[in-house]
């Protein structure tokens, strides 16, 4: 058991929250939704439950059983979410914008601070330290006159010498034009709104062959969303833009991230000359060591990983009255992991300092511990507990008049248990299965409290428990491989505190948009690099109102994909053409809008050498 | 399905053997007598809806324009409803451009006979019996930028519906934001919304369809009702304006002293009822003041009176539009009946 310089670079979340759930998404899922907004991966891959307001349109999660304002989502271990709204809208996150996904369930304040109630989403760039120059070309069209084009570089120095250099510059951009060719479907109104979508990535690596590595990553974003584009008097434009840049040097144990990110909004009706402006800028600092403990000591590896953190906020919004408001926010932290044979356990403690704000402390301790760990099965026991807690964000307290600058945290308490299992039944047969079961509790959960003309107060007290299913089995065989992955996830989350003469119709009940069941599934067969897919997703009726008179039905969607990879020289061509809602399911949006009936689209993606998209 | 219609068949020519020099009866209906609610919905959501209480029940059916017709939708606050010849008309208004619809259903049944759409109806709001089979549906017309001034396009408009054929035959320009309209013998009086800055009354002659004259009210006018006396009271800010229609005078004002939210005449139609931020009052129309003693010791968002009955329905809003509102009921005489729950902010009554 040796401690890697890659294993300490990790970002804490997945690292250091044993006993919680981490669900990494494959490259080859992350291929084949490379054409797709993050909202498509997640829906088909996860229980998250998104809340959407249409093609192209805003998109909000609930990860199990909160609000959009509990999901922490973390690029390369910064938390990206958009600080005045203090939530990411994920329509804007397309797949092509990072190189790893992955997914950690459960209350994560402890590892990652504010935002962590629900879970993370973590975002991640890669270096290439084998392609000298790689290529890579895609482009998609589909129905409803909407297109995609990427464009993309690897290039690195030679492997060996003393400095090694690694970079990657992408460059993606999208024009939804959601041109339906009927205005309603099953009766229900479709939503023609436009959008424009651009972006550009670029990592650049140095390092050292003494382990010294520079990092620098940037994420460009540009996205423009139209509603009622044919109306020059009703339409609407929102304009969102981020620029988002980090630095991180490592050396040793010692990582160093200096970051900024700028997020720009403009929102305007009819005329779209004089738009309403939100800036906020963040400039991070973060400094982490990790030591090991007792080096001496058999049979187990003690880590201690001790950081603090530092960011400053500069916000102006008309909507706070125009002028600059800035705070600062600091976090200090120590992660303690503990690993042998059969033991893995965490115990972590974090402490924020916010600008005019008292966060809570927020310790978590975990657990897992291998009870069957034979050459072909493992069975893992999980547990843990931890704390969680949300800063209110800049609208919740700056907005003129109604937000309000002495919140009390949102705090949550998160527990959970769960198995998790990896077999191979057969040598050409592997089975892996997790169950989880938890309960999350948040309290002092903000309201724009309409008793109060829309004040912003501490009010509500959610109590979300559940559990999740998730089990895949491959079968591979003289060329063949076929896989099935299943998912399934149940969540109860009501409101619990009476605070108003009309509780009485609302406690205890699921709350809007968060279906009590859901459930994904992924059959695949690949023959040689030929692959057909089917993809569903169901969930049961989602609750439109909080007293749950109102509600959608439950849907079933399913799409159909097939791609193959057509080799010429040294070069590679993948198409992938996937039908969307083969069954012209209906399924409606917020708006009680209809998202469209089945669409197809066809994308290619060339790339020279063939190994590397 | 195949045995629902053997069933029907028999049924028929049962009907027919037995009162074969008779035309069939219309099918029973489920909704013949009681209220119908106009529920707004939700802000952006979408999800307005007709809710029916029948007369001596309690209980409220909900939704009953889709459990009526299973495949359409209410996809927007229900505004109003109004009955014309045996036609219902449900004006739906949905939160973006070019999607608001007035349905026309059977009355009793509610099994809708056409959909009025854009370009005809843009955020309507109010509708009104003009003349024999002959609907007047209030629009704004597509709204614009509220904080740019630009929300209410001016004029907004009158769609003239033929409701045996389902058409819009005419728009006529109105007044800025055309909202609450009342017929008062064969002129149709159309005001303005509430904070949207147009002041006049159109009067709109319905033989014709066309506006004979504008009358500046000096203010947003809301015209309510028709009193015994066959005088139109206005709603002008905090006071109500008792005015000859024919003579075209103000006969009296009787001020208010706050700015209502909602208002009433009652059954007699000799007396109004008003509810004010956090009390209910009444006048009568020969009052000059209003008496100081409230009718009830609480507000309502929309009152409706029964006019068989003169039963007294009020509408409570939760704070949170996330659910769904109550009716509260009084007789007459001012006793409470009972509470109902009804669907999400319960707006507009009509009585059947």
């Amino acid at each position: 058991m040796s401690l890697s310089a890659v294993t300490v670079r990790a970002i804490a979340p997945e690292r250091f929250l044993a006993g919680q759930k981490l669900q990494r998404i494959d490259s080859t899922t992350l291929l084949q939704f490379r054409f797709n907004a993050i909202t498509d991966l997640l829906t088909n891959n996860t229980p998250l439950a998104f809340k959407s307001y249409g093609p192209g349109q805003l998109v909000t999660v609930a990860f199990r059983g909160t609000s959009a304002n509990h999901t922490a989502v973390l690029w390369n271990g910064i938390n990206i979410n958009q600080p005045n709204l203090g939530q990411t809208d994920f329509s804007t996150v397309p797949v092509a914008g990072f190189d790893k996904l992955a997914v950690q369930y459960g209350a994560g304040a402890s590892a990652i601070g504010s935002d962590a109630v629900g879970g993370s989403i973590l975002l991640g760039s890669q270096a290439d330290w084998q392609t000298r120059l790689g290529v890579t070309v895609g482009q998609q069209v589909a129905s409803f006159r909407n297109n995609q084009t990427q464009l993309g570089l690897r290039y690195g120095s030679a492997p060996g010498a003393t400095w090694q250099v690694s970079g990657r510059t992408y460059l993606y951009r999208s024009q939804l034009n959601n041109d339906y060719p009927y205005r309603e479907f099953r009766n229900y109104f479709v939503d023609q709104a436009t959008t424009a979508q651009r972006g550009l990535v670029q990592d650049l690596y140095v390092r050292h062959r003494n382990g010294r590595q520079l990092s620098i990553n940037a994420w460009l974003t540009a996205n423009d969303l139209i509603l009622s584009p044919q109306d020059t008097i009703a339409r609407e434009r929102t304009r969102t833009q981020s620029s988002r840049l980090l630095t991180t040097y490592a050396a040793g144990a010692m990582t160093v991230r200096l970051g900024w990110i700028r997020d720009l909004m403009d929102y305007a009706k009819s005329d779209f000359t004089r738009p309403d402006h939100t800036e906020t800028d963040r400039f991070i600092g973060r400094v982490e060591r990790e030591f090991r403990l007792w080096p001496g000591l058999n049979g187990a590896m003690i880590n201690l990983r001790t950081g603090g953190e530092w960011s400053h906020y500069r916000t102006r919004t008309d909507g706070y009255g125009g002028q600059l408001i800035t705070e600062n926010r600091q976090d200090v932290y120590a992660l303690l992991r503990l690993q042998t044979e059969r033991w893995l356990v965490s115990a972590n403690i974090r402490q924020a300092f916010v600008t005019r704000f008292d966060p809570p402390l927020t310790p978590s301790l975990g657990a897992e511990y291998k009870l069957v760990q034979r050459a072909q099965t493992t069975l893992t026991a999980k547990a843990s507990v931890g704390r969680s807690y949300r800063v209110p964000t800049l609208n919740e307290r700056y907005w003129v008049e109604l937000g309000d600058p002495n919140l009390k945290p949102e705090s949550g308490v998160n527990l959970e248990g769960g198995l998790s299992l990896t077999s191979a039944l057969t040598p050409t047969l592997n089975l892996t299965a997790d169950l989880t079961a938890y309960r999350n509790r948040v309290d002092n959960w903000v309201l724009w409290n309409p008793a109060t003309d829309y004040h912003v107060e501490n009010l509500q007290l959610v109590v979300a428990r559940g559990g999740e299913l998730a089990s895949t089995v491959t079968y591979t065989q003289s060329g063949w491989q076929a896989g099935l992955r299943l998912g399934y996830a149940l969540t109860r989350t009501s409101q619990e505190r009476a605070y108003d003469s009309y509780a009485r119709d609302v406690l205890g009940k699921q709350l809007p948009y968060v279906p009590v069941h859901t459930g994904t599934l992924n059959a695949w067969v690949q023959r040689g690099r030929s692959r057909l897919s089917v993809q569903m997703q169901t969930s049961s009726r989602r609750y439109i109102t909080a007293d749950n008179t109102q509600y959608f039905r439950g849907v079933l969607l399913t799409n159909l994909l097939t791609e193959t990879q057509v080799r010429v020289a040294k070069a590679a061509f993948r198409v992938q053409g996937k039908i969307n809602n083969l069954f012209d399911a209906l399924f409606i949006s917020v708006r009680r809008n209809a998202m469209p009936g089945r669409s197809v689209a066809i994308n290619v993606l060339f790339s020279l050498p063939a190994n590397h998209p | 399905m195949n045995k629902h219609i053997t069933t029907g068949l028999v049924a028929s020519a049962l009907t027919l053997g037995l009162w074969n020099c008779k035309t069939t009866d219309p099918e029973p209906s489920p909704y013949e007598s009681g209220v119908y609610i106009a529920n707004q919905g939700n802000f952006s959501q979408n999800n307005g809806s007709v809710t029916y209480i029948p007369t001596g029940s309690s209980t409220a059916q909900t939704n009953i324009f889709v459990a009526a017709n299973p495949t359409l939708t209410v996809s927007g606050g229900v505004q109003d409803i109004a009955d014309v010849n045996g036609k219902s008309l449900i004006l739906i208004d949905n939160t973006a451009a070019s999607q608001d619809k007035v349905e026309i259903g059977e009355d009793g049944s509610f099994k809708s006979r056409a959909t009025l759409k854009t370009p005809d109806i843009e955020n309507p709001r109010r509708a009104v019996y003009a003349a024999p089979n002959k609907a007047y549906v209030s629009c704004w017309d597509v709204s614009g930028s509220y904080s740019a001034g630009t929300f209410y396009k001016d004029p907004g408009y009158v769609a003239v519906v033929d409701v045996n054929a389902g058409t819009v035959t005419k728009k006529i320009s109105a007044v800025k934001a055309a909202e609450g309209m009342v017929l008062v013998g064969s002129e149709v009086f159309v005001g303005s919304a509430s904070y949207s800055g147009g002041t006049a009354l159109a009067i709109i002659n319905v033989n014709t369809d066309e506006v004979v004259q504008k009358v500046d009210m000096g203010g947003e006018a809301e015209p309510i009702a028709v009193d015994a006396n066959g005088r139109l009271w206005v709603l002008v800010g905090q006071t109500m304006i008792c005015y000859n229609a024919g003579a075209r005078t103000v006969e009296k004002r009787v001020p208010l002293n706050a700015t209502p939210t909602s208002m009433a005449i009652s059954r007699d139609r000799r007396s109004f009822y008003f509810s004010t931020n956090n009390r209910t009052y009444r006048f009568a129309i020969t009052d000059t003041s209003v008496p100081g003693t409230a009718v009830q010791n609480r507000s309502f968002s929309a009152i409706g009176i029964d006019p068989n009955t003169g039963m007294f329905y009020g509408s409570q809003n939760p704070v949170s539009y996330a659910q769904a509102g109550y009716v509260i009921r009084y007789q007459e005489s001012g006793a409470l009946i009972d509470s109902v729950r009804a669907e999400i902010a319960p707006s507009r009554f009509f009585f059947r």
